[in-house]
């Protein structure tokens, strides 16, 4: 009883622990110099996306910077994709985005809007050789959209009128791709985006004509941050007056930026494409292998404890052990991720670092599937043991010490090093709440340069050699172990 | 002589099954106590209830004077003075034989490494096995390991030694080596309470056999009474199956 209560104790304080480390970083940057933090898509070229150095550039990000600098403030943008973003700002876990976001009546009852500035409109897109030339053609045919977007919004809006089902997509690259390649006839985006995409390699061609005329605005939430609402809208009254918003417009909409950029891209091989990002893949792997090994760490003390917890002789202990388990492994990663990451915060009101959030959701889903082990490795072992061990007045902690847990340990073994790997590769879920990790990282490159099959395979190389240099090590352990 | 064990009225029940129905029985200092019966009829459970490894549901029992039933007993201190030997042996996995012996007396602070060891050998070597001190249970035969699992209950230096069934998982030509040790163990003044089918045994060594069936004592006396002479219809049938086949 004594010691259940010890482990309960020991449990509590690890979680107080873990919170407490979240929410002391954010703090710190508080106290220091503000420093907004400014959400924005992954890829929405020409607005945001990554140039050949991987350093995020864009209509929206320029304009942004440019404004930051002139009024003397500083931003940290965030290329947390369209959605999390919306979330995020939701949340309050960043301060404002700038993402293509069309001003929508919708849209003002959650975030306030800065002056609009951008004009665009939604046009319609098909394969290069299609024959689909307007809405009427897509009777009984499948359209591809981008989640949460206004061209996605217009698309179902015309949808029962000329009668196309629609398929959602995270990014704009995968809904391009799912066009060219024929599994969907046509995708509705803005104007900008899709011109911008088709001459930089997308193989598709605009058939309709700008419908919808849409207003780009600065976002912030309902009700805060409103001195960075009003710094944003001075500065754009100041920079479309200096000439500076024209310069950015056509840096990135003149034909001549454009063309160099298509002509860089018909040439790419393999080994040009590794030998261009392989710094930044690098970079995804080190943040992946971060968060494995912590992770790793933080899910096998949760998880140990836990499992313990559900084989003391204590029902009130066993009970918390149950629905530990019961809990973290019925919730789908990826919703836990988002629940810890924009959830969380929406209640507490205060920010959860995405790396934080992300090592939290490792923790609780990768621990309730170690303790489940763990209890059933201690249940493996025959009850004839404790009872000989009691039986010779050893007291329960030192029996389980002594005799039970090296048994158990042993028989646990292969379900440890099979949970290794499977942490490995739940990291790449952590890429959904913005984490560069690989898989995001994967994904920022591909947005840049359209080299989905090229880029994917060196991701899918790298998660592969990293998994079978751990099984080798753990298996080297686990031999280790045995002998 | 004054009483190790008594045991008064003890019940024991799994939810409506009854398996003990009021058992009352009293052990003396140096007495050799045999169990008989037919499976099933709470030989087992009565004899795990005396060092508490099943909780009774009612009832009481005394050992060397302390009250089991007394919130304020320390088990564990308790058990350190009753040794139990099982059926199926449970010599610890993990650890060499010679770790076996030794674990108790070092984890309880009775004595420290090297004196457990040169302990441990003695009593391996009194049961025959001074040979095995390194061996790994694994391989061991079924014989052996329970040669072992009695050298780890020596160990503790026990007042009394509970013997559960301790032949009955063994091949029939291991079954003499341990019967020896036992015998051995009895003619040196150890209190024991046995349970077994080994009748040879019972006949030889016993000081009391006792007959259950049903959850109940039916009939208890010498050897000589309960073999020769038994009043209980019960026992005569249970007699009559084991002794001709």
């Amino acid at each position: 009883m004594k010691r259940a209560r010890i482990g309960l104790l020991s449990i509590i304080c690890g979680v107080i622990f873990i919170m407490g480390l979240a929410f002391s970083k954010p703090v710190n940057v508080n106290a220091a110099e503000k420093v907004y933090e400014i959400g924005t898509d992954v890829t929405y070229p020409p607005f945001e996306f990554a140039n050949d150095q991987n350093k995020y550039v864009g209509i929206d990000i320029d304009i942004m910077k440019t404004i930051a600098k002139n009024e003397g403030f500083k931003v940290d943008i965030k290329p947390i994709g369209f959605n999390a973003a919306v979330q995020a700002l939701d949340a309050g876990q960043i301060d404002g985005m700038i993402a293509g976001t069309t001003i929508t009546n919708e849209r003002k009852q959650k975030m306030d809007f800065s002056d609009s500035y951008f004009k665009t409109g939604v046009v319609m897109a098909v394969a290069k050789n299609s024959s689909i030339k307007s809405y009427s053609d897509l009777k009984g045919k499948r359209v591809a959209i981008k989640t949460g977007t206004a061209a996605g919004d217009y698309a179902k809006s015309i949808q029962k009128k000329y009668g196309f089902t629609t398929v959602t997509f995270d990014d704009s690259n995968n809904m391009y791709d799912d066009v060219s390649t024929g599994n969907s006839v046509a995708c509705f985006e803005d104007q900008p985006v899709m011109q911008y995409a088709i001459k930089t390699g997308a193989k598709l061609k605009i058939v309709t004509k700008p419908a919808e005329g849409g207003y780009y605005g600065f976002a912030v939430k309902r009700g805060k941050n409103q001195e960075l609402l009003k710094k944003f809208n001075a500065g754009l009254k100041e920079i479309k007056a200096n000439g500076q918003y024209e310069k950015i417009v056509t840096k990135y909409l003149g034909a001549s930026a454009m063309a160099s950029e298509k002509k860089d891209k018909s040439q790419n091989t393999f080994v040009d494409l590794w030998n261009q990002n392989k710094d930044a893949l690098m970079g995804g792997l080190g943040q992946t292998i971060i968060l494995t090994v912590l992770s790793i760490i933080f899910a096998t003390i949760f998880g140990v404890l836990i499992g313990l917890l559900g084989v003391v002789p204590n029902k009130l202990a066993n009970g918390f052990s149950t629905t530990v388990i019961y809990v973290f492994r019925g919730l789908p990663l990826l919703v836990l991720a988002l629940f810890i990451y924009t959830g969380v915060p929406n209640l507490l009101g205060e920010k959860i670092p995405a790396f934080i959030a992300g090592i939290i959701t490792l923790t609780l889903n990768e621990g309730a599937y170690t303790a489940a082990f763990v209890k059933g490795g201690i249940e493996a072992v025959d009850d004839g043991q404790m009872e000989a061990a009691r039986s010779l007045g050893l007291p329960y902690g030192k029996a389980m010490r002594r005799v039970i847990l090296p048994q158990g340990l042993k028989i646990m073994v292969p379900s440890f090093i099979n949970q290794f790997i499977i942490t490995l590769k739940d990291t790449s879920i952590l890429s959904i709440i913005g984490i560069l990790e690989l898989t995001q990282t994967g994904k920022i490159i591909i947005a840049r340069n359209l080299e989905g099959f090229k880029i994917w395979t060196m991701v899918a190389l790298i998660y592969l050699i990293i998994i079978t240099l751990l099984t080798w090590l753990s298996k080297w352990v686990e031999r280790r172990m045995k002998s | 002589m004054s009483a190790k064990i008594q045991v008064n009225q003890l019940q024991k029940s799994y939810g409506t099954n009854e398996v003990l129905k009021g058992l009352d029985l009293t052990v003396q200092e140096n007495e050799v106590v045999v169990m008989i019966g037919p499976s099933g009829s709470g030989k087992s459970t009565f004899l795990r209830t005396l060092n508490k490894l099943e909780e009774p549901t009612a009832g009481q029992i005394i050992v060397d004077g302390h009250d089991l039933n007394d919130a304020k007993i320390n088990m564990n201190h308790v058990r350190e003075k009753i040794g139990m030997v099982f059926q199926h042996f449970n010599l610890f996995n993990n650890l060499t034989v010679g770790e076996n012996v030794m674990l108790s007396p070092v984890e309880l602070g009775k004595l420290n490494k090297q004196d457990a060891k040169v302990e441990a050998k003695d009593l391996l070597k009194r049961v025959g096995l001074e040979d095995k001190f390194d061996a790994n249970p694994k391989s061991l035969s079924g014989g052996q390991k329970q040669r072992v699992a009695i050298a780890r209950t020596l160990a503790m230096k026990p007042d009394m030694i509970l013997f559960d069934e301790p032949t009955s998982a063994l091949d029939p030509e291991m079954v003499g080596d341990v019967l020896a040790v036992m015998k051995d163990l009895a003619k040196d003044g150890m209190t024991m309470i046995v349970v077994t089918h080994e009748m040879g045994f019972a006949k030889e060594v016993a000081d009391r056999v006792i007959f259950m069936a049903d959850g109940y004592i039916m009939e208890e006396g010498t050897p000589n009474e309960i073999f020769s002479n038994p009043q209980n219809k019960r026992t005569k049938e249970f007699l009559n199956k084991v002794l001709n086949v």
